[in-house]
């Protein structure tokens, strides 16, 4: 019987000749020989008895640690400044053993679920952890591997190498036909939680495939899969394309063995939907799972905007609210907050114009990082009303828990940016 | 510890978060909720007096996707603080489901519990044994018991101990 494609990652993973799904598995992490874990400023900081243990870590040749998991020191209503914590963690590790290189400084870094694709750490065919809390580590599924968050086992995976996984089933969606211009992954994804709704894939795999998949951008990819847990999903996989594995070996020795699913794979379910009809989406608050048709929203006044975040400020993007900004300016009442996933997300688009295409039409650019997403930079004020293509819109997220926050496309955020009030960015394509 | 719970049934329903219903986030982030006292906090947007009203023991009983939205482990922390023995659900976010065994609050996945366990009915769980008794109704309901080194990391509290015995074992590389 054939295997799905999160089936042959953790079975090469745990070492298996193949697993299958309810059943438990022991991971160790001396099966991995390179770096594919990524660690964080703020981990350590919730875990205060982390460091007043006498402690080694399993393998520090393994473990990448940069500032933050948000790439910034600039967190809202800290007691302590971060800078102090990454300096004095950043001291730790290397005594530990962690190598100079591996320990990432501002202006090489970005948001950790960027990072994890950027620095190679998440490989196609193989896994890829974050040993902080960050369930958006399953944003690498887009590039055809198995990302997990370590969260709260964090400490005793880092002490350790060993853990455990529970091999979930797969459902199949789909996508046929051909995405309209302006329609992005991200619109692809919440038509879908729109569809199988918030628990209709719980503890379970999204596996994305059909003739829009094939054609989808990389960046697209990683949207769907990063927000694959609102639909209680374990993550979203796509099997990788020939233009991902090309990405991956310009940047990395390492040898990765890309795995795909085979043609008789079992899924519990399979869903069928034509691309070609999926118009913007917009997620309504205050719940995660209210998701319109964008004319059912059209015309709802906002005060800000952010681009960015795990589910976004892709190169791809930062393009497209370029090509929608290019030549007009962002309405005179909204706050324009982009930012980009990365330091070489940034550097790539600002050689093709990009970032002074945006700063000409108004936009507030600001370090690479998680940005608004966590109420960073320009967290939302009372009762102010916000348009973004970061992750989620729970009260109190982005900022006060008055805001009202809406999510749309990077191309949606851009349009109704322009007009002060959400718009279809179709009529600006 | 051993994995049996005798306590009184609290009933919430589907779709909990972990970032709003479980623990307001704001507030967690903006660092006005400590990690130490997280407990006082547990479900303070769906019933404020939660924390105070519960006692050391009982059995929380959800409905479906428990724990969704992020992978924050402060909701399970809460939980376990503020005395909840025992968490037993239609079905729970990935997430939540390794943070609970990860923090050794012990869960179990169920389909039909919210049709056999009422809000303070009186119930007796055994992970070991996989069964659990409605002591009220009189009611009993069976489940396929975790494997043997999960029921380990929750009868030792959690990843962090688990991590200290395979250290003093020897079996990780040092
Ligand atoms: S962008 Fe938001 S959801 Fe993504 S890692 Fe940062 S804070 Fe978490």
């Amino acid at each position: 019987m054939g295997k799905t494609i999160i089936e042959k990652i953790m079975a090469k993973a745990v070492g298996k000749s193949e697993v299958s799904p309810g059943e438990y598995v022991q991971f160790s992490a001396s099966r991995i020989d390179h770096p594919f874990i990524l660690t964080g400023t703020d981990m350590s900081e919730r875990f205060g008895k982390w460091k007043s243990q006498d402690w080694t870590l399993f393998d520090p040749s393994k473990i990448i640690f940069a500032p933050e998991h948000c790439g910034s020191y600039t967190r809202v209503g800290s007691t302590t400044t971060n800078r102090e914590n990454h300096r004095r963690n950043s001291n730790w590790l290397k005594q530990l053993g962690v190598a100079d290189e591996n320990i990432l400084e501002l202006g090489r870094i970005g948001n950790c679920h960027h990072l994890a694709v950027e620095k190679a750490l998440a490989l196609p065919g193989s896994v890829y952890f974050s040993a902080m809390t960050d369930g958006h580590a399953i944003t690498v599924g887009g590039v055809g591997c198995f990302g997990s968050c370590m969260s709260a086992s964090a400490p005793a995976f880092l002490r350790t190498g060993w853990t455990w996984f529970r091999v979930p089933e797969s459902i199949k969606f789909n996508i046929t036909g051909k995405l309209q211009d302006g329609v992005m992954g991200r619109d692809v994804y919440e038509y879908i939680l729109g569809q199988i709704g918030p628990t209709g894939a719980i503890y379970q795999v999204m596996e994305f495939t059909g003739p829009v998949m094939d054609s989808m951008s990389m960046d697209g990819r990683q949207s769907m899969c990063c927000l694959a847990m609102f639909t209680g999903a374990k993550t979203g996989i796509v099997n990788p394309s020939q233009g991902i594995i090309d990405f991956f070996k310009a940047r990395t020795k390492v040898h990765f063995e890309p795995q795909y699913s085979d043609k008789d794979a079992k899924y519990i379910k399979t869903y069928n939907y034509d691309g070609s009809k999926i118009e913007p989406q917009v997620v309504v608050p205050p719940d995660r799972h209210l998701v319109h048709n964008i004319k059912d929203v059209e015309g709802t006044p906002v005060t800000n905007a952010f681009l960015g975040s795990c589910a976004s400020g892709r190169d791809e993007d930062l393009r497209m609210a370029a090509r929608i900004l290019k030549g007009r300016k962002v309405h005179p009442k909204v706050l324009f907050n982009i930012t980009p996933g990365s330091t070489d997300s940034m550097s790539r688009v600002d050689k093709e114009g990009v970032i002074s295409t945006l700063l000409d039409a108004g936009c507030f650019i600001c370090a690479p990082g998680c940005g608004m997403c966590p109420g960073f930079y320009t967290p939302l004020a009372k009762n102010e009303v916000c348009i973004t293509s970061s992750t989620t819109n729970l009260p109190g997220r982005m900022g006060d828990e008055s805001a009202q926050v809406y999510l749309g496309s990077a191309a949606t955020v851009a349009a109704s940016a322009i007009e002060g009030k959400i718009t279809d960015p179709r009529k600006y394509l | 510890m051993a994995l049996k719970f005798k306590g009184n049934v609290w009933v919430f329903g589907d779709n909990l978060d972990v970032d709003y219903e479980i623990v307001p986030f704001r507030k967690f982030d903006a660092g006005l909720i400590k990690l130490e006292d997280v407990g006082n906090w547990c479900m303070a947007n769906v019933d404020p007096d939660f924390a105070k009203k519960v006692k050391k023991g009982d059995i929380m009983v959800a409905g479906t996707n428990m724990g969704c939205g992020h992978d924050h482990f402060q909701a399970n922390l809460a939980i376990k603080q503020c005395g909840i023995a025992c968490v037993i659900a239609e079905s729970f976010d990935r997430n939540f489901f390794r943070n609970s065994i990860a923090v050794g609050l012990p869960i179990v996945e169920l389909k039909g519990i919210n049709e056999f366990a009422k809000a303070g009915n009186e119930l007796e769980v055994d992970l070991h044994a996989g069964t659990i008794n409605n002591l009220t109704t009189g009611k009993a309901l069976k489940f396929t018991p975790f494997p043997d080194f999960l029921q380990e990391i929750l009868e030792v509290g959690g990843m962090d101990p688990y991590a200290d015995k395979l250290v003093a074992a020897g079996k990780v590389k040092k």
